[in-house]
C-alpha cells in the first residue's frame, strides 16, 4: 500500500511539471504584466528596465527552467500585482476554496444519494419526476446565472443571506474557517449550492441509474424472495454495490469542483484561490497563475489517489486481488 | 460656454454636506480594483494614487473640483534667480505614528519617488535638484521654468523617513513585498487598521489629522468586488453602502429602488480612435496593399465625419456622453475654446473626401479595439465600424481584453486603433507631451504616441508651452497646437466618458473627475 501511494506522488511530480511546462508556455499570448505592472506616464526605457529585471526577455526554456528550478527548493516567488509571496498568496486562499467545495460536495452527496435512491425505488412517482425535472434544469442552467439568480431572490429580495465574501471567519492555527460562526454559515450557504448543484444532480442520476441496474440482479431478487427486510436490502445490499462508480464519479469531480470554483467564486467575490486565479489573469501575474495551475494539478492527483484508496475501502474484492 | 459653470457642472458632483450632527458611523464601500499596494511610490496607477491618499498627502492635493489647495505645503512661489518652486511647509503635522513632519521627510520621499524602482518617477523628470532650506522650507530646481510644477505633484506622497528606513522601506518594493507595501504611516486623515489583499481592507480616522474633518466615519471597510452584479446585488442589499463604477445598464435598476441613487459625472478621459501615421501600407486591407491610405489627412477628415457621435450617444451610452473636440474635455486646463469644433456628422462630405483622396469606392482596413478598458467600447468600435462602412471605409474590426491590447499597439500592430486619455496633470500639456509629440525613448516624449504622429511645429511648441509662465501666451500656444492636430486630424477625439457611482441615499460623497474617491468628503447620515 505505502508503495503504491509512493508511486503516485512520484508520478503526480511529472504530472504537475507537465502543467507548469504546459502553463508556461501559454503565458506568453495572456499579454504583457509590464504594461500591467506600470502607470502609463512611465517611460518605455523604465518599462523596458523592469521587464530585463524580471527575466521577462529571457527565453522560453530559460524562464520554465528557472521557474521549475525555484519551485523545486520551495521558493515560489512573488506576485507581479502585489509583490507579496505567491506561496503565502495561495496559502491564505486555500482554506476559503476547500471549506467551500467540501460543503458543496456535502449538499450533493446528503441530498443527491437519497434522492437517486428515491428516485430509483418509485421512477414514476410524481415526486420523482419532480425532482428529476427540477435537477434537470439545475444543470443546464450556466453556474453564474444560478449564483446571480440565487443572490438576488435570497440576498436582494428577501434579504436572508449576504451576497459576497465569507462573513464571519475564525482563524485556527492559520486555518480561516467559516465553520465556527454562524455568519460564516450564512455566507457558505449560497455560493455551496451554486458550486453543488451540478454535483448534486449528477450524483443522483449516478446513484438511480446504478440502483436501477443493481435492483434487477438476480443476488436481490434471491434476498427479496428470502424475505430480507427492504430497508436492508435497498441500503446493505443494493446501495453498497452501487457506490464504487459513485464514488469514481464524484471523486474525480471533487478535483473539478476545487478547480472549477472560479465561477462560482467570480459571482459571490468568494476569496478563494479561483477568484486570486481570475484577478491574476487580469493582472498577467504570470508567477501567481503558474504556482496555482501545479496547485491545482496537484490537487487532482491527489483527489485520485484517495478515490483509489476508497476503492480498495469500499469493494472487497480489490483488497483480495490486493493480498495476492 | 461659462467657464466656472461648466466646470462646476462638469468636474464635480458634490453633495451638499447636511447640517444634522455628525454622528459615528462605519462605511462600506466596493470598487472593481483592489489596490495592488499601499505604498505610494510602487504603482502609478488610479486605484492605487485614490486609494493612499485617504493615508498619505502631498505637498499640495486637489479639491473637490479638482484646482490645487494647499495640504502638506501651506504655500509655494517661483524660486528667484533660478527655475524650480520653493514650498513653505506646514507646521505642526504629525505622521500616523506621532512623530513630527519636517522637510527631510519630503526630501526622502522625493528620492523615494524619483528613484528607479519607483514607478512615480516620470514626475520628476523636470527637477534637476531639491535642497532643504530649514525644517519648513524646500526648493524644487527645476531644468526649465515650469509653471505647472505643483499641479504635477499633487499625487506625491510622503512618507516619514525615519519610518520607512527603519522598516528596510527606503525604496518601493520592485520584486518582493516590503515593509511599506502592507503598513503605512502617512500624515492623512485616514490610516490603515487592517488589510487582507484582495478581500478587504480597513481605515480608522487619523486622530492627529492637521485638517478640520469634514467627514463623520468611525470605521470605513473596503471590499474589491470584481463582478459587476455581485457589487450591485451588495449595494441593493445593503451590504456595502457605496460603490464605484457600476455599468450604465444598472442605472435604472438602482434609480428605480428606494433608498439609492445614482451619482453621474463626466470623467476627464477622452475616448479617440488613433492612426498608424507613420505605416507604408495598411496591415490588414484587402484592397489596399501598397500604400496607407491614412497618411493622407482628407481621409482621416473622411473618417471623422463618417462617425455620427450623437446616435452612438443615444444609443449606446443613453445620452450620457459629452463629444470632444480636442484630447481634454472642456473645464481643463488649457483646453482651446477656440477648437471646440469637432467635425460634424457628414457621410456625403466623407464620401467626396475619399474620392479627392482617390479612394471613390473607399477600402478596407483594420481597425483595433478593446473591449474590457473603457465604458462599451467594443460596443462603440462595433456601431464605429458600421460607421465607417457606409461610407465605403470597410473596418474589420478586432476587440481584445487591455492586457495584451498594449503591447500589440507598441509593435505597430493596427491601421487604426481606440485610445482612452486621461490627463494626469489635468492641463492639455499632458495629452501633447504624451499623444502628439513624436515619439522620442530619450526625452520620454510621444510614448503613447503609438501611430508616431509628427509635426515639427508640434514638436517645438511643446517645450514652449512646459516653460511659458503668462496664462495668455501659453494658451497661444496651446490653441496653435490643437488647431495643427485638428486640421491634420491627427487623432478623431469622440467624446469624454461618464463616470457613474451609486450610493445609499444616506450617504453624501464627493464624485472628483479623476475617478478618485475620498473618505474624507463622506458622511453617513
Amino acid at each position: 500500500m505505502a508503495y503504491f501511494i509512493l508511486k503516485r506522488l512520484i508520478q503526480s511530480v511529472f504530472v504537475m511539471l507537465a502543467v507548469a511546462f504546459l502553463a508556461f508556455s501559454l503565458f506568453r499570448f495572456v499579454g504583457d504584466p509590464i504594461t500591467q505592472m506600470t502607470g502609463v506616464e512611465t517611460s518605455v526605457a523604465d518599462q523596458e528596465r523592469l521587464r530585463e529585471e524580471l527575466g521577462l526577455n529571457d527565453p522560453f526554456v530559460t524562464q520554465f527552467v528557472r521557474f521549475t528550478g525555484d519551485m523545486l527548493q520551495g521558493d515560489f516567488g512573488f506576485s507581479y500585482r502585489t509583490r507579496q509571496p505567491v506561496a503565502e498568496m495561495i496559502a491564505d486562499r486555500i482554506p476559503a476554496t476547500l471549506e467551500l467545495g467540501i460543503v458543496a460536495l456535502l449538499i450533493s452527496l446528503i441530498v443527491g444519494i437519497p434522492a437517486g435512491v428515491y428516485t430509483a425505488l418509485r421512477p414514476r412517482g410524481v415526486v420523482s419526476q419532480t425532482i428529476l425535472m427540477t435537477t434537470l434544469i439545475g444543470v443546464s442552467v450556466p453556474t453564474f446565472v444560478i449564483g446571480i439568480m440565487l443572490i438576488f431572490l435570497f440576498g436582494v429580495q428577501l434579504g436572508w443571506l449576504p451576497t459576497f465574501g465569507r462573513g464571519g471567519t475564525v482563524q485556527i492555527g492559520g486555518w480561516e474557517s467559516s465553520f465556527f460562526t454562524v455568519d460564516g454559515w450564512r455566507a457558505l450557504i449560497l455560493p455551496a449550492i451554486t458550486l453543488g448543484v451540478y454535483q448534486l444532480t449528477l450524483t443522483m442520476r449516478l446513484v438511480r441509474a446504478e440502483m436501477m441496474e443493481v435492483m434487477r440482479s438476480d443476488y436481490i431478487r434471491f434476498a427479496t424472495a428470502r424475505g430480507v427486510p427492504m430497508r436492508r436490502l435497498y441500503f446493505k445490499h443494493a446501495l453498497a454495490n452501487t457506490m464504487v462508480p459513485v464514488i469514481t464519479i464524484i471523486g474525480l469531480q471533487f478535483g473539478g469542483v476545487i478547480a472549477f470554483s472560479i465561477v462560482t467564486e467570480s459571482v459571490f467575490q468568494w476569496p478563494g484561490m479561483g477568484l486570486l486565479f481570475l484577478e491574476s489573469i487580469r493582472f498577467v501575474d504570470i508567477p501567481v497563475m503558474g504556482v496555482y495551475l501545479v496547485v491545482i494539478a496537484f490537487f487532482f492527483v491527489l483527489v485520485n489517489l484517495i478515490v483509489d484508496m476508497l476503492y480498495v475501502a469500499i469493494d472487497p474484492r480489490l483488497r483480495v486481488k490486493d493480498a495476492a | 460656454m461659462n467657464y466656472s459653470l461648466k466646470s462646476s457642472a462638469l468636474v464635480c458632483m458634490t453633495v451638499l454636506l447636511s447640517s444634522t450632527a455628525l454622528s459615528a458611523e462605519t462605511f462600506r464601500w466596493a470598487s472593481t480594483t483592489d489596490p495592488q499596494t499601499m505604498d505610494p511610490h510602487a504603482v502609478n496607477s488610479a486605484p492605487v494614487l485614490s486609494f493612499m491618499n485617504n493615508i498619505y498627502e502631498g505637498l499640495v492635493r486637489r479639491g473637490k473640483d479638482m484646482s490645487i489647495e494647499p495640504s502638506l505645503a501651506t504655500s509655494w512661489e517661483p524660486l528667484e534667480g533660478e527655475n524650480g518652486w520653493r514650498f513653505t511647509l506646514r507646521e505642526g503635522v504629525t505622521f500616523q505614528d506621532g512623530s513630527a513632519f519636517t522637510s527631510e521627510d519630503v526630501m526622502f520621499s522625493y528620492q523615494r519617488a524619483s528613484n528607479e524602482a519607483a514607478d512615480v518617477r516620470s514626475w520628476f523628470a523636470p527637477v534637476s535638484d531639491v535642497r532643504v532650506v530649514d525644517d519648513f522650507t524646500i526648493d524644487f530646481v527645476t531644468t526649465a521654468p515650469n509653471p505647472l510644477f505643483p499641479d504635477s505633484i499633487a499625487n506625491f506622497m510622503i512618507l516619514e523617513k525615519d519610518w520607512a528606513e527603519g522598516n528596510d522601506a527606503a525604496l518601493p518594493a520592485r520584486d518582493a513585498e516590503n515593509f511599506a507595501t502592507m503598513n503605512v504611516n502617512g500624515t492623512g486623515p485616514f490610516t490603515l487598521a487592517s488589510r487582507d489583499p484582495g478581500v478587504r481592507t480597513v481605515l480608522t480616522p487619523h486622530e492627529g489629522w492637521w485638517g478640520e474633518a469634514e467627514h463623520n466615519v468611525t470605521e470605513a471597510i473596503f471590499t474589491p468586488i470584481g463582478n459587476s452584479a455581485t457589487g450591485l446585488a451588495a449595494l441593493l442589499s445593503g451590504e456595502i453602502d457605496f460603490i464605484q463604477p457600476i455599468p450604465l445598464q444598472d442605472v435604472a435598476q438602482v434609480e428605480e429602488r428606494d433608498g439609492f441613487k445614482v451619482l453621474e459625472g463626466e470623467e476627464t478621459r477622452v475616448i479617440m480612435f488613433g492612426f498608424g501615421h507613420e505605416h507604408e501600407t495598411l496591415l490588414y486591407s484587402d484592397d489596399v496593399t501598397d500604400s496607407n491610405p491614412f497618411t493622407d489627412p482628407r481621409v482621416r477628415l473622411a473618417a471623422a465625419h463618417a462617425l455620427d457621435i450623437d446616435s452612438i450617444n443615444r444609443v449606446l451610452f443613453r445620452g450620457k456622453i459629452q463629444p470632444a473636440s480636442q484630447l481634454v474635455p472642456a473645464g481643463i486646463s488649457g483646453y482651446s475654446e477656440a477648437n471646440s469644433d469637432r467635425p460634424e456628422y457628414n457621410p456625403d462630405r466623407a464620401r467626396e473626401l475619399l474620392a479627392e483622396a482617390g479612394y471613390p469606392d473607399g477600402f478596407s482596413f483594420g481597425l483595433k479595439c478593446t473591449n474590457d478598458r473603457y465604458i462599451n467600447d467594443e460596443a462603440l468600435c462595433r456601431a464605429a465600424a458600421s460607421m465607417f462602412a457606409a461610407v465605403g471605409l470597410n473596418a474589420e474590426l478586432s476587440t481584445g481584453p487591455v492586457r495584451d491590447y498594449w503591447p500589440q499597439l507598441r509593435e505597430d500592430d493596427f491601421d487604426m486603433y481606440l485610445l482612452g486619455w486621461s490627463p494626469g496633470t489635468f492641463d492639455m500639456e499632458h495629452p501633447i507631451r504624451f499623444l502628439m509629440h513624436s515619439q522620442n525613448d530619450e526625452k520620454k516624449l510621444g510614448s503613447w504616441n503609438f501611430g508616431n504622429y509628427s509635426n515639427a511645429r508640434v514638436d517645438e511648441l511643446l517645450p514652449m508651452i512646459q516653460q511659458e509662465i503668462d496664462p495668455a501666451a501659453r494658451q497661444a500656444l496651446i490653441d496653435e497646437v490643437v488647431a495643427i492636430t485638428q486640421e491634420e486630424v491627427a487623432y478623431i477625439p469622440l467624446y469624454t466618458q461618464p463616470l457613474i457611482w451609486a450610493a445609499k441615499d444616506n450617504v453624501e460623497l464627493t464624485q472628483r473627475a479623476d475617478n478618485f474617491f475620498l473618505l474624507r468628503w463622506v458622511t453617513v447620515n
